[in-house]
């Protein structure tokens, strides 16, 4: 709208035109058809008239006639013609013309123009004459001629006066219309679209209604453009308000869209982008270019394929993102991991976010390798293994499992450190790889345990040669460069030998099968190669219910402590007692503790078993003492019990629950204990031994018995292993060693305990020997603890019956 | 006119039975008229024409206006009343052209005109016609 409305488009000049078109063209159509009508009638009526003034002549000109009487007929038709419309009249007796007359032509008051149509115009009335006497005797005719001129003038003139009252009718009509239209309609209109087309909305001007058009709809009209332009005003607002914030809120996210870290696009299906920002651009290092609209392709993807599937996948599928790396060739030549993230926008454009993963990925690589790797030996690890066998069919041909086990590497790598152990470990590594043929696996399965598979090997013979010539290799001594070591090292091996598909049906079971030769191996000594046996899983399997009944006599209490006197041999007088572990077995009777021990050792209950026998021993320490039996009570401790399972505060915590002096306890330990950690063995034997708790070194002879354990333990005791005992008698041997025992003990200023004491003559022996101690069979069996008054009081009575050659007692 | 009317009314009421006394038209016996039609008769009384076959020129007589035997005359000739004829001969008179016929007072005046020239034509009662006259037409027929 350019503002004027040209009155020539107003809606005043369009009415008025159409106004004055559609009267004419009624006052048109109305006048013609009704002059047509008035034209027929006036038609009608002349001829009608013409008819009447027949009428009112016809007696006359019959009698006329009827007399023959021209004077009268000619009367008759003269007097016709004073009628204007007549232009001649003929009256005629049978053939005869009685009498006639005519018009002048010049009289014809439309003379001229009506000559030409009143010829061709001709009207006339023709009336037959009767006789006067005989109505039914035709005697002549009249004959009239009208003027057709006079009567068109005549028909024309009442036509156009009634056309022109008509049209000043209409005219009349329409103009009183166009007049109330123009004062209560468009008036009020054009000057309420004058006012609308100056008005200021948003500036508050509202239209006023035309007066007197409060209930029309004019004024409805306006009230509602009054309205609507509030209404639009206050949209307007709304929607700037809402622009506004729309444009802050855009240059926000253009801001992070802009400075974003990861890569973030939108691109259509088929890989085309409409817009991504600089970190993308980056990260898929895609060209610099600007006059060619961006494509995903362009970067160079190892697979760009799979990114347009997945691009496909979640636009068709509809279930929100989807994500997968892909690896990315860089400007470099390096290679670069995308974690490409797509969601679909919804108008068929889909949003992806791209980070880096590359540094993960490597971990992540890396970390997979690690999972089947064992890092000190580049080895396979023991899930490498069996991923490696994880799936093994019944057709694949057979192979040997040969687990390796190192004897005693726990303690080269106490004794000499990690080190030195990691070297060992990796030479073992490189003389297995020796052994190996292509298909064959080698793998370490633990600390010191190795697993081979030998493919295609399924005879035992050959296996056993093939065994024997990998132990000797991995026996010959390893020269270690590592710290101080200079002597070259030696390892004993143990090996359990599995077969498939013999011994088992997969990795798991022939592993199993594998540790159980091993553990049998490794059971028979070491240094041994055992091959797979269906009893040794017999034997695992009672050995596992042996566990079980041991965790529930632990729990149950149920452990028994039998008490063997210990014989001062100079007094012939008890001493103490050492305190047995016995299990009354439900099923199998008494357990013996070298079997029981170990195991309990090997599931970790010997601390609590130990416990247990330590607070038993002293509880009957403490009532034999109160009966007046003023002996010690003598407890074997476990090497694992050392040191936190049996902390010497414990100890000496039980002693002060039962109201025992520490000298009324001694704690028998091994060669084990001493041949761990030198240090703290050292600390918990001195920490007791300050407390006053003794200290005894049991089965000395057997072992590595090294004298510099004498010299660097503080111990009070040596117990005499039985198997020197036995045969002191017989054996000038085992009569020297023992005598080199108890010589060294008294020297270092030790007591000498011998075990096994069976029969007088050997008691004969140690007591030429000079030993201090002696406990056995022959003094007395282990007994319960209310036997032991009993046994006790027999011995001293055997004592002084017996002669007593020397007591330096 | 009261009188007028009372005769007419009088003609009115009696004339049915006076109808019966027949009207005969006489002509001079000599004037070779035999006999005349109805049609003749009104032609020459009404004026249409007098001039008869025999080249004879006829001349009618009529009763005055006023006596019963003119009204039952042109009543039973032309069923008209003495006031239509004379209406009729009103229109002619100016024309001159023809006459009405000429008016006798008496019956017995008629017959001596009739008796004394061939070609006049009078109309009485068959009773008063007599050996002067010869009967051509008779009206009640």
């Amino acid at each position: 709208m350019d503002g004027k409305v040209r009155w020539r488009q107003g809606i005043l000049a369009r009415s008025l035109l159409a106004a004055v078109v559609v009267a004419l063209l009624v006052g048109a159509v109305a006048t013609h058809g009704v002059g047509s009508i008035v034209g027929a009638r006036a038609h009608a009526l002349a001829l009608t008239r013409l008819g009447e003034l027949l009428d009112t002549v016809e007696r006359t000109a019959s009698i006329a006639c009827f007399v023959e009487d021209e004077q009268l007929g000619k009367e008759v038709a003269e007097g016709l013609l004073r009628n204007s419309e007549v232009r001649r009249v003929t009256i005629r007796v049978g053939d005869r013309e009685l009498a006639g007359a005519e018009r002048a032509a010049g009289k014809s008051r439309a003379a001229g123009e009506g000559d030409l149509a009143g010829a061709a115009n001709v009207r006339t009335v023709d009336r037959v004459l009767h006789s006067p006497f005989d109505a039914a005797l035709a005697i002549g005719s009249i004959h009239l001629e009208a003027d057709a001129a006079v009567i068109d003038a005549w028909v024309r003139n009442n036509t156009r006066n009634v056309s022109l009252l008509l049209a000043g009718q209409i005219a009349l009509v329409v103009g009183a219309a166009l007049a109330a239209l123009f004062f209560f309609v468009l008036r009020p209109i054009k000057a309420t679209s004058d006012r609308l087309h100056r008005l200021d909305a948003a500036g508050g001007e509202r239209l006023a209604i035309p007066r007197g058009h409060r209930n029309t709809e004019v004024g409805r009209l306006v009230g509602d453009i009054n309205q609507l332009a509030g209404r639009l005003v206050a949209t307007l607002e709304q929607e700037r308000a809402l622009r506004s914030r729309q444009e802050i809120d855009r240059r926000k996210y253009q801001d992070l869209f802009d400075h974003a870290s990861s890569g973030i696009f939108v691109a259509e299906r088929f890989g085309s982008i409409d817009s991504c920002n600089p970190a993308f651009i980056e990260l898929a290092c895609l060209p610099d270019q600007v006059g060619r609209a961006r494509r995903l392709t362009d970067a160079h993807w190892q697979d760009p394929g799979k990114l347009l599937a997945m691009i496909g996948a979640a636009l068709d599928g509809g279930q929100g993102a989807c994500d997968d790396d892909f690896l990315l060739q860089g400007r470099r030549g390096d290679e670069r991991w995308l974690r490409v993230t797509i969601a679909p926008l919804g108008d068929g454009s889909v949003q992806g976010t791209v980070t880096d993963v590359t540094q993960r990925k490597r971990e992540e690589l890396s970390a997979r390798r690690l999972a089947v790797t064992d890092a000190l030996t580049g080895l396979a690890n023991r899930t490498g293994l069996h991923r490696r066998f994880a799936d093994l069919r019944p057709d694949d041909g057979p192979f040997a499992l040969v687990l390796i086990d190192l004897d005693g590497f726990r303690q080269i790598n106490d004794a000499l450190g990690f080190p030195v152990g990691d070297e060992l470990l990796a030479g073992v590594a490189a003389r297995l790889r020796e052994f190996l043929a292509s298909g064959d696996e080698i793998a370490r399965i633990g600390s010191d345990e190795f697993a081979l598979a030998w493919v295609g090997e399924g005879d035992r013979q050959a296996l056993a040669a093939r065994v024997e010539r990998l132990a000797a290799r991995l026996a010959q001594p390893y020269a270690i460069a590592a710290r101080d070591v200079r002597t070259p090292l030696a390892v004993g091996v143990s090996m359990g030998l599995a077969l498939y598909p013999h011994d088992g049906g997969d990795i798991q079971q022939l592993m199993r099968a594998a540790e159980l030769a091993l553990h049998s191996a490794r059971s028979a000594g070491g240094c041994a190669c055992k091959f797979y046996e269906p009893g040794l899983q017999a034997a695992a399997v009672h050995k596992r219910r042996l566990e079980d009944d041991l965790r529930a006599m632990v729990a149950g209490r149920g452990l028994d402590l039998a008490f063997q006197p210990i014989v001062n041999l100079r007094s012939g007088r008890v001493a103490g007692a050492e305190a047995l572990l016995r299990w009354p077995h439900p099923a199998h009777g008494f357990v013996a503790p070298d079997v029981f021990v170990p195991l309990a050792e090997e599931i970790g209950l010997i601390g609590a078993i130990g416990r247990v026998a330590l607070d038993d021993a002293c509880r009957h320490a403490a009532q034999w003492r109160r009966g007046g039996l003023d002996i010690y009570v003598s407890v074997n401790v476990s090497a694992r019990q050392i040191p936190a399972d049996l902390a010497p505060a414990a100890v000496l915590d039980i002693l002060r629950r039962h109201g025992l002096p520490p000298a009324a306890l001694v704690l028998e330990i091994t060669e084990g204990v001493l041949m761990g950690n030198v240090a703290v063995a050292q600390a918990w034997i001195a920490s007791l031994r300050t407390a006053g708790v003794r200290v005894c070194l049991d089965d000395f002879g057997t072992g590595y018995s090294s004298l510099s354990y004498l010299k660097r333990f503080p111990l009070d005791t040596v117990k005499i292993d039985k198997s020197f005992v036995r045969d002191l008698c017989i054996d000038a041997g085992d009569r020297a060693l023992v005598a080199a025992i108890v010589a060294m003990a008294r020297s270092l200023g030790l007591n000498a305990v011998a075990e096994g004491v069976e029969d007088a003559r050997q008691l004969e022996v140690l007591r030429d020997l000079d030993c201090g101690f002696g406990q056995g069979y022959h003094f007395s069996r282990p007994v319960a603890a209310a036997e032991l008054a009993a046994a006790i009081l027999r011995i001293h009575g055997a004592a002084s019956a017996a002669p007593v050659t020397e007591n330096r007692a | 006119m009261p009188a007028a009317h009372l005769v007419l009314l009088f003609w009115i009421a009696v004339a049915p039975a006076l109808a019966r006394a027949d009207l005969v038209l006489v002509a001079h016996p000599g004037s070779g008229i035999e006999r005349l039609t109805r049609d003749e008769v009104i032609n020459i009384y009404l004026g249409r024409y007098r001039l008869l076959d025999s080249g004879l020129n006829a001349e009618p007589l009529d009763h005055p206006a006023d006596a019963e035997a003119r009204y039952r005359f042109y009543r039973s000739l032309v069923n008209k009343s003495p006031a239509e004829i004379n209406a009729y001969w009103a229109r002619l008179i100016f024309s001159g052209k023809t006459r009405p016929p000429r008016v006798v007072g008496s019956v017995e005046r008629m017959l001596e005109l009739v008796a004394a020239s061939p070609g006049v034509l009078a109309y009485v009662d068959r009773s008063q016609a007599d050996a002067r006259v010869k009967i051509v037409f008779d009206v009640s027929d």
